[in-house]
């Protein structure tokens, strides 16, 4: 039955999907939107799935579907609304000073993964949270794995130079 | 090696996604070259620092918004479904059938079992029935709950740690499954005595969207299941095997 199929299939990459929608969209409320019409989608063409490859898949439909919803829109950067919902969780075991700390570079790192264009974000966020491979990313994104690989580098690198440009300016207040 | 060779499989290198031999070309050249090591433990501290944004997991209320949207859809669509299933069957034969999901193409209901068993492990909240970090409380826990003593191995050195155990039931007899982490992912171990004595190697498989290893060694059997990359998953199971 496709609905069992589904449950069994798409469902338990819920989070996952969520997830990557989250740091395409930047937007709590756009990427459940997302997720919830990638899921209708899935149900769809649950049948062109092979065995295999269910967390990558989804996360193709999930960028698909943001792509469609982004390409009808007039004016992209307008639409995309400031990040406002954050809903870092964080150890209630530091104590207030550590968390403050803690709560502070989160914020930081956060801010500048999402100021990353969005090319260089998602190979980040897929193969950081995601732990997918070079080549699951390559299927996802639709690029050569050379391209990955670059977009990878260029996305750390840049990463780097925004956190130590963030750390120097913190010493200078 | 040189530093520029270095700097161009940096992060192919941090990524586990080099050959063996290239790793070990790049590993020769950090031990002798102090600006690339430093390079590395840089872009090391990056990816810790990347890692530790919390993840953001989906809310409850899409869960089951995409529930009720899915169940709507499917009562209209099962019809629609069926009618494309079997047009894809008449039209191409046999090979249509592997199109879709069903662990009857690996031939394997093994295979399909211990994924269930691992999402169940994801889903329901029971993890464990004995959480703890420590080999030596996680062994004993499980004598006298099963009639063989598993393996149990603490592979924290190296980025795995051990994190808890459980009863579970595979392939129609009580199994003990070993829980692993590797940052965010769940590595699950299902072990149970092999139906015969001789070793194999790593059997590999893919099954929506999860990573399996299967393997004998000791007279036990060993299904290593996991939404972790493949590569990290490899050297997880040879760790294990190795211990």
């Amino acid at each position: 039955m496709p609905l069992r199929a589904f449950e069994e299939t798409v469902l338990p990459h819920l989070d996952a999907a969520f997830n990557y929608a989250r740091w395409l969209t930047k937007n709590s409320a756009e990427a459940e939107d997302v997720v919830q019409d990638a899921c209708v989608r899935a149900m769809r063409f649950l049948s062109s799935l092979r065995n295999d490859d269910a967390r990558a898949w989804l996360f193709a439909i999930v960028r698909n579907t943001w792509y469609s919803r982004v390409s009808r829109r007039a004016n992209m950067a307008d639409a995309m609304p400031l990040d406002s919902a954050r809903d870092a969780r964080l150890d209630v075991a530091l104590d207030p000073e550590e968390r403050l700390l803690q709560q502070h570079t989160v914020a930081l790192v956060r801010a500048a993964i999402e100021q990353l264009p969005v090319d260089f974000r998602e190979v980040i966020v897929l193969r950081e949270f995601e732990g997918l491979s070079y080549k699951e990313i390559a299927a996802v994104v639709r690029v050569p794995i050379g391209t990955v690989m670059s977009r990878l580098a260029r996305g750390r690198e840049r990463l780097m130079a925004v956190l130590k440009l963030t750390a120097a300016m913190e010493t200078l207040r | 090696m040189s530093c520029e060779h270095v700097e161009r499989d940096l992060d192919s290198y941090l990524d586990n996604e080099l050959d063996a031999a290239t790793t070990m070309d790049v590993r020769g050249h950090l031990n002798e070259c102090a600006a690339c090591r430093r390079r590395v433990n840089e872009r090391e501290a990056l990816g810790r620092l990347v890692r530790a944004v919390p993840y953001h997991s989906a809310p409850d209320r899409l869960r089951a918004r995409v529930l009720a949207e899915t169940t709507r859809t499917s009562s209209v669509r099962r019809l629609l479904t069926w009618a494309a299933a079997a047009v894809l069957v008449i039209s191409v034969g046999g090979g249509g059938i592997s199109l879709w999901r069903s662990a009857a193409t690996h031939g394997d209901a093994m295979v399909d079992q211990v994924v269930d068993s691992h999402v169940r492990s994801l889903m329901a909240s029971h993890l464990f029935d004995v959480e703890s970090t420590d080999q030596h409380t996680v062994k004993p826990w499980f004598l006298g709950k099963l009639d063989f003593a598993p393996p149990v191995a603490d592979l924290a050195s190296i980025g795995f740690p051990l994190v808890g155990g459980r009863l579970d039931y595979v392939g129609g007899r009580p199994v003990a499954a070993l829980v692993y982490q590797r940052q965010r992912h769940t590595i699950n171990v299902f072990v149970s005595p092999a139906l015969s004595d001789v070793s194999t190697r790593a059997d590999v498989r893919s099954l929506r969207g999860f990573h399996i290893h299967h393997w004998v060694r000791g007279g036990m059997s060993f299904w290593a299941v996991s939404d972790l990359n493949e590569a990290e998953l490899t050297q997880f199971c040879g760790a294990l095997e190795a211990s």
